[in-house]
C-alpha cells in the first residue's frame, strides 16, 4: 500500500484509495461515472482535511502555488503564439 | 538549456486496463519492483467534469532523488525545498476519457525548481478496436520551467539568485547532463513496471490485486 507523505493521514488515505479504484475500475471504466454518485466523496473530504494540513506544515502548499502561476504563465505564453 | 526526448510505444492491452495501471504503479513495490524509490503518493484533486465526463486528477508523489548527494550537498534548502536532502515532490496531472478513449498525464517536479525543471508528458490513446494496444509517448525532459531558472539566473533578483554565483553554473551543466543520460534508462524502467502492473491486472481484476496485497500486508479490505 503506497503511503501517503504525512503518516497521520495513511489510514484515510487507505480507505480512499481503495474506494476511489475499485469505483474506478468498476464504475468509471465501464462508462458509469459520474460526479454526484460518487460513492468516495466523503472520503475524500475526510483525507484531504488531514493531508491540507500537512501540505501547509510542510510548506507544499507553496510550492504547489508556485507551479499553479507557472502554469499560468506557460498557458499565456501558448496561447499568444497561436 | 532545453533537452526534449519523445519516445513512442504500443502495449498490448487494452486502454481501460493501461489506465488503471497508470494509477496503480506506485501502489506498492510488490506490484511494481521498480516504484521501490517512491516514498508516497497523495491524491489531491479528483473530480468528473459533468460536461465532458473526463476525470481529472491531482497526485502529489514523494521520490527519493537520484541525484548523487555530493551535488545534494551543495544546494541549499531554499532550492531542495525543504522535503529532506534527497527527495523531491513530483506533481502529476491527468485527464482521463474514457468514451473518447484517451488519457493525458504531465508530472513535473516541485522543488529542485532552481537547478534541473522536469516535465514529463505522457499521452495514452487506444487505437480502433481491431487492435486494442495503448500508446505512450513520453516527450520533453526539461522544458519551460527551465528558461524560467534561466531568467532567474540573469537578471538574479530571483528566488534562485545565488545560482548566478560562480561554479553555479557548472553544477547546474552537470546536473543536467546526469538527467540527461539517466533519462532513457529511466523511461524503460517506468515502461518495465507498467507492464508488471498489467500482467497483474490481466491475471487477476483490480479487486483480486488489491486483495492479495493486503493479504499480505495483513490487512483486509472489501470485506465490511
Amino acid at each position: 500500500m503506497s503511503a501517503s507523505l504525512a503518516p497521520e493521514c495513511n489510514e484515510v488515505k487507505e480507505r480512499y484509495d481503495t474506494c476511489f479504484l475499485k469505483w474506478y475500475s468498476e464504475k468509471y471504466l465501464r462508462g458509469n461515472g459520474r460526479t454526484d454518485d460518487n460513492e468516495c466523496a466523503s472520503m475524500f473530504k475526510e483525507y484531504q482535511k488531514c493531508l491540507q494540513v500537512a501540505l501547509k506544515d510542510r510548506k507544499i502548499d507553496k510550492l504547489l502555488d508556485e507551479a499553479r502561476e507557472d502554469s499560468k504563465d506557460y498557458d499565456t505564453i501558448h496561447l499568444k503564439r497561436k | 538549456m532545453v533537452l526534449t526526448h519523445t519516445t513512442n510505444h504500443s502495449y498490448t492491452h487494452p486502454f481501460p486496463t493501461v489506465t488503471l495501471a497508470f494509477f496503480l504503479r506506485y501502489y506498492s513495490p510488490q506490484l511494481n519492483p521498480f516504484s521501490a524509490h517512491v516514498l508516497s503518493t497523495d491524491t489531491i484533486d479528483s473530480h468528473v467534469d459533468p460536461e465532458t465526463g473526463r476525470l481529472h486528477t491531482t497526485r502529489i508523489h514523494l521520490k527519493k532523488s537520484r541525484m548523487p548527494s555530493a551535488i545534494i550537498k551543495l544546494l541549499p534548502a531554499s532550492v531542495t525545498g525543504g522535503a529532506g536532502e534527497k527527495s523531491s515532490y513530483v506533481l502529476e496531472n491527468s485527464i482521463v476519457d474514457i468514451k473518447e478513449g484517451w488519457m493525458k498525464t504531465e508530472s513535473r517536479n516541485l522543488n529542485f525548481t532552481g537547478v534541473l525543471s522536469v516535465t514529463e508528458s505522457q499521452h495514452y490513446s487506444a487505437t480502433p478496436p481491431t487492435r486494442p494496444t495503448t500508446r505512450a509517448s513520453l516527450p520533453p525532459l526539461g522544458s519551460r520551467k527551465t528558461d524560467k531558472a534561466a531568467a532567474n539566473e540573469e537578471n538574479s533578483r530571483g528566488r534562485f539568485g545565488w545560482i548566478s554565483g560562480w561554479g553555479a553554473k557548472r553544477i547546474q551543466s552537470s546536473i543536467e547532463s546526469i538527467a540527461s543520460n539517466k533519462t532513457d534508462d529511466q523511461i524503460i524502467k517506468s515502461r518495465d513496471g507498467m507492464k508488471m502492473v498489467l500482467e497483474r491486472l490481466r491475471s487477476n481484476g483490480v479487486v483480486a490485486v488489491l486483495r492479495e496485497l493486503n493479504r499480505r500486508e495483513g490487512k483486509s479490505v472489501f470485506e465490511a
